[in-house]
């Protein structure tokens, strides 16, 4: 069964999750003390999968490595000013999409860093919510 | 005995209220009106063992996207039940003018839910960016063949505090680079595990408005992954009112 909310079709405004409006019909909304609410035990809809970051000793490893792989110089070659090349870049690269936006930034950071040996990590591992409209992926 | 359920309240007035439309249950509870002096409540029956299933909370959410496309709905919580029609009638009758006043102040606006999260490797570069000490130990790690569990948890613990600290600098500055868009500004359940879960109340006139500085927050912070939802009932704007909402400082 599909249920297809009104909002989406006016929306205009990005990604629409379902879930992501879920959590509002169950939290927010009227609350009248005159009358029953049913028992919200046992919810299946909202395990998202997304997590803020949390120290553990897991995700300490889990970062180190996403930095190794990130496989950028560091020390002399900082860059002085990381906005202003994805500023620069937005125009040519992102189209609106943060995503866009994102990719352009990582390759004119590659060059500015002057990066030689990344070929073999071309996946960074996607541990965030796999959201339905990744755009397209990065070119290696 | 049934009793009934109840999505919304709205004005009788309400030119295009969702009469006849299906709601909840399965098969689909009829959705009808319950009308009190100069209120109406959307209501149906409600099924037997309600539960919050997800195509019931969808079913609430449809039914109030389509009412309140033709004018303000108060938006139930979902899973509110009355023992019968003559209760929620009741209920009207005896708040009319709160829920009268509510209904003009929302009249013409809607609600934007906007999510954001860390794109996690431009996270990490802006962090190498900021941060010569993570850069230094990565460094390190890197020409060490990757360095020991004691070296490699030391670069990770530093990064996870950087990133931890720029969840909080982005949420504070994405809600600061919005309001001035939004008339009221909400924030929302936390449970969820966003670095940010804001909702924004937004005169449909100035929706446009508002997704234009949604666009520009994407473009100029393409570190942030945003995620939004609307136009949306005012769930979460109905209680206590838009000048005070809840979450705000």
């Amino acid at each position: 069964m599909t249920v297809v909310p009104a909002q989406q079709s006016g929306g205009g405004g990005g990604t629409s999750g379902l879930y992501d409006v879920l959590e509002l019909v169950l939290d927010r909304g009227l609350v009248i003390d005159a009358f029953v609410r049913v028992s919200l035990v046992g919810i299946e809809i909202l395990k998202i999968d997304v997590r803020v970051v949390v120290a553990s000793v897991d995700t300490y490893l889990r970062f180190a490595e996403a930095c190794n792989r990130l496989d950028l110089e560091a020390g002399p070659h900082r860059s002085p000013g990381l906005p202003d090349l994805v500023g620069e870049m937005t125009e040519s690269g992102a189209r609106g999409k943060s995503k866009g936006a994102l990719t352009g930034a990582a390759q004119t950071i590659s060059e500015a860093f002057n990066q030689a040996r990344d070929e073999g990590q071309a996946e960074p591992k996607r541990t965030r919510r796999s959201a339905p409209s990744r755009r397209k992926e990065e070119q290696e | 005995m049934t009793s009934t359920y109840i999505y919304g309240i709205a004005s009788a007035e309400h030119p295009s209220l969702p009469d006849g439309m299906g709601g909840i249950g399965e098969p689909a509870r009829k959705v009808r009106l319950v009308k009190e002096g100069s209120l109406a409540a959307i209501v149906s029956e409600a099924p037997e063992d309600l539960r919050p299933k997800r195509r019931d909370l969808l079913a609430h959410q449809s039914v109030l996207s389509e009412a309140g496309g033709g004018g303000p709905v108060l938006p139930m919580r979902f899973g509110s039940l009355a023992p019968d029609d003559k209760a929620v009638a009741a209920v009207l009758a005896e708040r009319a003018d709160h829920y009268q006043e509510r209904l003009s102040s929302l009249d013409g606006k809607v609600e934007y839910n906007v999510k954001a999260q860390h794109d996690e490797e431009a996270v990490l570069h802006r962090v190498m960016a900021e941060d010569a000490e993570v850069r230094t130990l990565t460094e390190a790690n890197r020409q060490a063949g990757g360095g020991t569990y004691e070296e490699r948890l030391r670069l990770g613990e530093l990064v996870v505090s950087a990133v931890q600290a720029r969840e909080a600098a982005d949420a504070t500055e994405l809600q600061g680079l919005l309001e001035p868009a939004a008339d009221a500004v909400s924030t929302g359940p936390e449970s969820s595990g966003w670095l940010a879960n804001l909702s924004f109340l937004v005169d449909r006139g100035q929706a446009e408005h508002f997704l234009a500085a949604i666009e520009h927050v994407r473009h100029s912070r393409p570190h942030l992954d945003l995620t939004v939802n609307g136009p949306l009932p005012p769930y979460s704007f109905v209680e206590p009112g838009p000048a005070e909402p809840a979450g705000t400082e």
